[in-house]
């Protein structure tokens, strides 16, 4: 990747959750938790119906950046909290703005998100993420 | 939750970087090839129900949500390595009502080297949540 500058926002990356979705992720990435898959469950537990995993919306993200990178492997750090719920249904918006470069190492520092917008409010299932990419 | 277990170990597991269990993953996300950053949750989540279910912990799991992550990936993964999966209870706190599980969790190369270290915090939402 050439011509990376602090300031720099990726290209967003954006998708439709769905169940098929919410529950290949259960399948593959093995977190059964049964609030992702059981209405009732979410009912229970305060939510008008099962949520994705935050490992959903961050896998998301980190499709952004690898993206953006052209290399998974170049992802040296990523963090995150999950911070509101998705739903079945929400289209979630995953984008990151450059914020430092280390010119030594070549590794730029970028601030990262999630948003998706419902009733006419943006919500942050990801706010201030972090992420250390490699540029070289 | 038991705060007095913070720093206990639990026995290491094997991980295999298994091809076809990257497939499946990365089709949820999309077409790249590599192994996903976030790809190292499948190997924490081996050991989390051992962890999460410790009858000491005290963990009422039908609470819980993933509340934040973090990876710091030293090298990348490669496809059809094995790995040592080496977790242990960094901290347990109470704020709100809810109560914070965190997870650390390194992935081992054979040679011994640190691959990737993960940090998960479960939050065990209260009773009135």
């Amino acid at each position: 990747m050439s011509e990376v500058s602090v300031g720099d926002e990726l290209p967003t990356r954006r998708r439709i959750v769905t169940r098929e979705d919410v529950r290949d992720y259960a399948e593959a990435g093995g977190d059964q938790n049964p609030v992702h898959q059981d209405d009732d469950v979410a009912r229970a537990a305060g939510f008008p119906g099962i949520l994705a995993h935050g490992m959903f919306t961050m896998g998301h993200l980190a499709d952004c950046l690898s993206t953006w990178a052209g290399d998974p492997g170049a992802v040296a750090s990523l963090s995150a909290s999950f911070r509101a719920p998705v739903f079945m249904g929400d289209e979630i918006v995953a984008g990151g703005r450059v914020v430092a470069i280390d010119q030594d190492s070549n590794v730029a520092t970028l601030e990262t998100w999630v948003t998706l917008e419902r009733e006419g409010r943006t919500e942050w299932p990801i706010k201030r993420g972090e992420a250390r990419v490699r540029l070289a | 939750m038991n705060a007095s277990l913070v720093g206990k170990t639990y026995p290491e597991v094997p991980f295999l970087v298994d091809p076809d269990r990257l497939v499946a993953f990365s089709r949820v996300f999309g077409q790249l090839s590599g192994v996903p950053p976030t790809f190292v949750t499948v190997a924490e989540f081996l050991v989390f129900p051992q962890i999460m279910g410790d009858p000491d912990l005290h963990l009422d799991v039908r609470r819980v949500l993933h509340g934040s992550q973090e990876y710091v990936h030293h090298r990348s993964l490669i496809e059809g390595e094995t790995l040592t999966v080496r977790s242990r209870l960094a901290s347990i706190r109470t704020k709100g009502g809810n109560g914070f599980l965190t997870i650390e969790t390194d992935l081992l190369g054979v040679g011994g080297d640190v691959a990737c270290t993960a940090r998960s915090t479960m939050i065990e939402r209260g009773e009135s949540a």
